[in-house]
């Protein structure tokens, strides 16, 4: 029996090769998009779960009453150490590092790579398997030297690593060399290895190298830069951390750390999930969604086209009542069918995983698991679902249908039939709606986008390339990168050069409280630093205000400049009166004069006010990272080439990395970015099923008012008049959606702006554009549809009555 | 005695007036005989029909078929009746569209839970019978009428009924192959099938033994050949 209804599934579904066609490919589709999007959530939950004792693992983030004190992803350098040490009982464990970035070299090769300068704990508490070297010792010597697999395959080729050495330099310009005592195997993504995407460090230095760079020693109470992990007792919860952590800092820290610092233990699954504003929760919930409305659209094409074939289908389940089939048989026939075409959308979709793979990775910028990775959950959950999904599109069908009495059906009874359609057209109109609101939030999502990288920077993005420079931060350091920077600046292909330690990035180096002189610093302004040289303002081109900006040749450190906002702040409206004054900056005895005012722009993300700035010249603190250079306009590949070449003379041993500056706002809104690709893709998919719904509806209406049609020719009716009769039909079902779509579309879009303090207006154009979209398409679709229908010889199609 | 109606009353309310589709009608039929019941468009033949079929309930009045009261019977011990004795015949054919002429015939068997091997041999009886040997993996659009309706007709009896019911039969056949039709169906009254069929045609009705001649849903008057 059971073959019977699957041969007659098939021969059903392959007599209606077009219907089958358009139900399975809108599943696929559905189907396909689920599975990434699943695999993508998989695979982010997955993070972190690779390491030792994964649910104990923690890291210590702070909370600081003043934002700028330290860093939440930082802490009091010996805290972990001491609550591992006091409390052996609640603690098992712990790790800490400082990172760094340097120049590492091997013979010619020399590449600018993050440094973990940490505890030798590392690699046993989190069982990270090392390819070769031991785990146990490969940290404790000084100058050893842990790298990863990948690393060491750039540095060595296919020569084994292990006793080889790179060279490393300091923040003074000097070098040394560490040996190689464990290549580390790919550990897969966690926050230990990469806290977050600046942070993505592979190579693993122990403690004692704190000193040969120059950094703040780890065990003094002083040091809040410390990233820190520990590892809990079984049975132990964060809350329980929360006394010792207090106990500790009340015995050893700074009574100003005390008042400020409030350390969060989060556990590193939590952690990574919610970094950087919660990003990867921002895009598993953007996906899911996106992915839910995609799915439900190609449930809702698949049931409303079981419905419509089964309507035409009603005479079969009259004759097969008359001869003898009960109801429970017709049911079971009707949901074998839809199971059927249910698992081959499925199979489809399967297929097509792995050739989909390498897009969605690319759009989502992870690797996702292959077919043969999914855990053994998936295997059975999968299939289980695509059968549950089955039984649900065809339960409408099976139950109506089977349910009607023979006589009727045999006769094709038409009264039934007109709630159906009103019951797919409620669904059509589901998937209009859903379609106008992907397309309306796509719209919004790209107009801020092409805010944030429009006019209102308050600097000109364009043409400018930034690149680190080896450090000497040193009087003699600054005064010879000066010198580099006049020599880099004559080069014909350069417009201008700066040096500082700070670029438009959103990362700056620090902050500092400005007060007027004649003030205290209870009324000091707090404000982020900009280490500058005096060619700052004309290479990014930002705007002067009032006064002047540093001269270049200028002898004077104790000049510098502030922005509009800072002058407002302090409580100069008028900034031309600013010029002038004597400030002092909080922790420093020395008097400054304000020089210039300079223009407000946007240093960091959008979505944060544009704080107040002050400008400082380098030779302050004789610190600095970065040269930046406005290259003159003209062929950009030939101009970066050349002024390589010049690189490598005036700083041999230092690579030429530089990076766009629309590259680095590219980086700074990357959440944005992404969320902007996948609401092209969603948007694309969900025109993609309202096109396969409209389609059979279309086909179905055309289909049953065929004989309509051919009356009403026969009356004289022109085809005009007929084509706007069908898309009356549509448009009945297109009004109510948008009126139902488009204001919660304006509600969701306004909650999401809100977030930024800086953002484009709704206005209508995202509401025409989508209007015009879905309407367009729908009349494109009914017109190319109809064309048939319409045209056909009314004797044709009155005679297949 | 395979079958009596006794008072047999149906009908639909339409703004609270009760119109009749069969009134007040009472037949019984004799293992073997063969009756037309005639009448014009809307006279309740087909309404007949499905009530002797048990396709159809009626609002009043008593149903015997065999031993059993088919007015007491649900719809489940209906079903189960009339798949084991009645087999349908109609004016369109109505076969399957998506199935063989093989299959086609052998659908009410596996409705029935006949054992492969013995569908295997019915059909294969059937198929002989009817000449169709050549045509059982065709499907019922490669057929002509004619050759549709006597697919129909095998299917109809391969289940052995006792009692074959046929709505207008060669309503859509030509007149040739109506007489092949006809002839047929006395061939199997003569092998002892009962037959029941609604014809409009006088000719086609003067096979049966008994014609009955309804109107407005009432006996009119009753004849025999």
């Amino acid at each position: 029996m059971i073959r019977n209804y699957l041969l007659l599934a098939w021969r059903s579904l392959s007599r209606h090769r077009f219907f089958a066609l358009l139900n399975s490919a809108g599943l696929s589709i559905g189907l396909l998009f689920g599975l990434l999007i699943g695999a993508y959530i998989w695979s982010e939950l997955q993070v972190n779960r690779q390491l030792r004792n994964a649910d104990r693992q923690y890291i210590l983030t702070s909370e600081w009453k003043n934002p700028n004190t330290g860093y939440p992803l930082t802490t009091v350098g010996p805290l972990a150490r001491e609550l591992k040490e006091k409390y052996p009982t609640l603690v098992s464990g712990y790790y800490r590092f400082d990172a760094v970035t340097t120049i590492v070299s091997k013979g010619d090769k020399y590449f600018r790579e993050g440094i973990q300068i940490g505890d030798s704990t590392m690699l046993k508490l989190y069982g990270f398997e090392l390819e070769a070297g031991d785990q146990n010792t490969a940290l404790n010597e000084p100058n050893s030297l842990v790298i990863t697999a990948a690393k060491a395959k750039v540095f060595f080729g296919s020569e084994p690593a292990l006793g080889q050495t790179l060279t490393l330099q300091s923040f003074s310009g000097s070098t040394q060399d560490f040996r190689v005592t464990g290549v580390l195997k790919d550990p897969g993504e966690n926050t230990i290895t990469q806290l977050n995407a600046d942070n993505f460090n592979q190579f693993f230095v122990s403690k004692s190298a704190i000193n040969f760079f120059g950094r703040f020693d780890m065990e003094s109470w002083n040091n809040l830069y410390i990233v820190s992990f520990v590892e809990l007792q079984q049975g132990k919860t964060a809350t329980d951390l929360q006394e010792p952590i207090k106990q500790l800092l009340k015995t050893h820290a700074a009574a100003a750390v005390i008042q400020d610092l409030q350390v969060k233990p989060q556990t590193l699954s939590g952690f990574y999930r919610e970094k950087d504003n919660g990003f990867v929760n921002r895009m598993m919930n953007v996906l899911l969604v996106t992915g839910l409305f995609i799915l439900l659209m190609a449930m809702v094409n698949f049931i409303n086209l079981a419905i419509s074939r089964s309507g035409s289908r009603m005479r079969e389940i009259g004759v097969r009542k008359v001869l003898g089939g009960a109801r429970a048989q017709l049911i079971v026939q009707f949901l074998a069918e839809s199971v059927l075409l249910v698992l081959l959308s499925a199979l489809l979709a399967v297929a097509a995983y792995p050739l989909v793979k390498p897009l969605f990775e690319q759009f989502a910028g992870k690797a996702l698991p292959r077919l043969n990775d999914f855990p053994l959950q998936v295997y059975f959950g999968f299939p289980a679902g695509v059968v549950a999904l089955g039984l649900l599109a065809g339960i409408y069908p099976a139950f109506v249908l089977s349910a009607m009495k023979a006589a009727q059906a045999v006769k094709g009874l038409q009264g039934k039939v007109r709630d159906r359609i009103l019951l797919r057209k409620a669904l059509v109109g589901v998937q209009f709606s859903l379609a106008l609101l992907l397309l309306t939030a796509t719209v919004v999502v790209t107009k801020q986008i092409r805010y944030f990288f429009g006019g209102s920077l308050g600097y000109n993005k364009e043409y400018v390339v930034a690149a680190q420079v080896p450090r000497d931060w040193s009087k003699a350091g600054v005064q010879h990168m000066e010198d580099l920077r006049n020599r880099l600046a004559l080069h014909p292909e350069v417009e201008s050069v700066s040096l500082s330690y700070e670029i438009p990035n959103g990362n700056n180096g620090g902050t500092a409280q400005i007060f007027p002189q004649s003030g205290d610093s209870t009324q000091a302004v707090s404000s982020q630093v900009m280490m500058t040289d005096p060619y700052f303002p004309e290479t990014y081109q930002v705007g002067i205000q009032a006064g002047s900006y540093f001269k270049a040749g200028q002898k004077d450190s104790l000049q510098l400049a502030i922005n509009a906002t800072a002058a407002k702040a302090l409580g100069w409206n008028n900034t031309a009166a600013a010029v002038g004054k004597r400030v002092r900056l909080a922790g420093d005895p020395r008097v400054f004069t304000v020089q210039g005012i300079v223009k407000d722009y946007h240093f960091g993300t959008m979505q944060q006010q544009i704080p107040p700035m002050v400008f400082l010249q380098v030779q302050l603190t004789n610190t600095y990272r970065f040269f930046s250079i406005r290259l003159k306009p003209g062929t950009i590949s030939h101009s970066l080439a050349s002024i390589d070449a010049e690189w490598k003379k005036l700083l041999p041993g230092a690579p030429f990395d530089y990076k766009f500056q629309d590259d680095t706002l590219k980086t700074l809104y990357d959440t944005e970015i992404r969320m902007e690709r996948a609401a092209y893709m969603g948007t694309i998919l969900a025109i993609v099923m309202v096109l396969l719904g409209l389609l059979g509806l279309i086909t179905i209406t055309l289909h049953r008012r065929m004989k309509e049609f051919g009356i009403r020719k026969v009356l004289g009716a022109s085809f005009a008049g007929m084509l706007a009769l069908v898309l009356r039909e549509f448009l009945l079902v297109l009004v109510p959606a948008s009126l139902l779509a488009l204001p919660l579309s304006y509600w969701i879009m306004e909650r999401w702006l809100e977030q930024y303090a800086y953002r484009t207006l709704i206005g209508w154009t995202p509401f025409v554009i989508a209007l015009v979209v879905v309407s367009g398409v729908t009349f494109l679709l009914v017109f190319f549809r109809s064309l048939q229908v319409l045209k056909a010889n009314p004797v044709q199609t009155l005679r297949t009555e | 005695m395979l079958l009596s109606l006794r008072n047999i009353y149906k009908w639909y309310t339409l703004q609270g007036n009760r119109n009749f589709l069969l009134k007040d009608v009472s037949l019984q039929v004799q293992e073997g005989e063969f009756i037309s019941i005639m009448g014009p468009s809307g006279s309740g033949k087909s309404t007949l029909l499905n009530v002797i079929g048990m396709l159809d309930h009626f609002d009043e009045g008593e149903y015997q078929f065999l031993h059993e009261s088919v007015h007491k019977l649900k719809d489940k011990q209906k079903t189960a009746l009339y798949k084991q004795y009645i087999g349908f015949v109609f004016q369109a054919y109505h076969l399957i569209d998506e199935l063989t002429v093989y299959e086609n015939i052998e659908t009410p068997l596996l409705y029935q839970d006949v054992k492969g091997s013995e569908r295997k041999a019915m059909v294969a009886d059937m198929l002989d019978r009817f000449n169709i040997v050549g045509k059982k993996d065709l499907f019922p659009t490669q057929l002509s009428g004619g050759q549709q309706q006597l697919v129909g007709i095998a299917r109809a009896l391969i289940a052995r009924p006792r009692l074959i019911l046929a709505d207008e039969p060669t309503g859509n056949l030509n007149s040739k192959q109506g007489e092949e039709i006809m002839e047929l169906f006395t061939a199997l009254n003569k092998e002892g099938v009962t037959i029941i069929q609604v014809t409009h045609s006088e000719k086609n009705a003067a096979y049966g033994k008994r014609i009955i001649h309804l109107l407005d849903g009432r006996v009119e008057k009753e004849e025999s050949n």
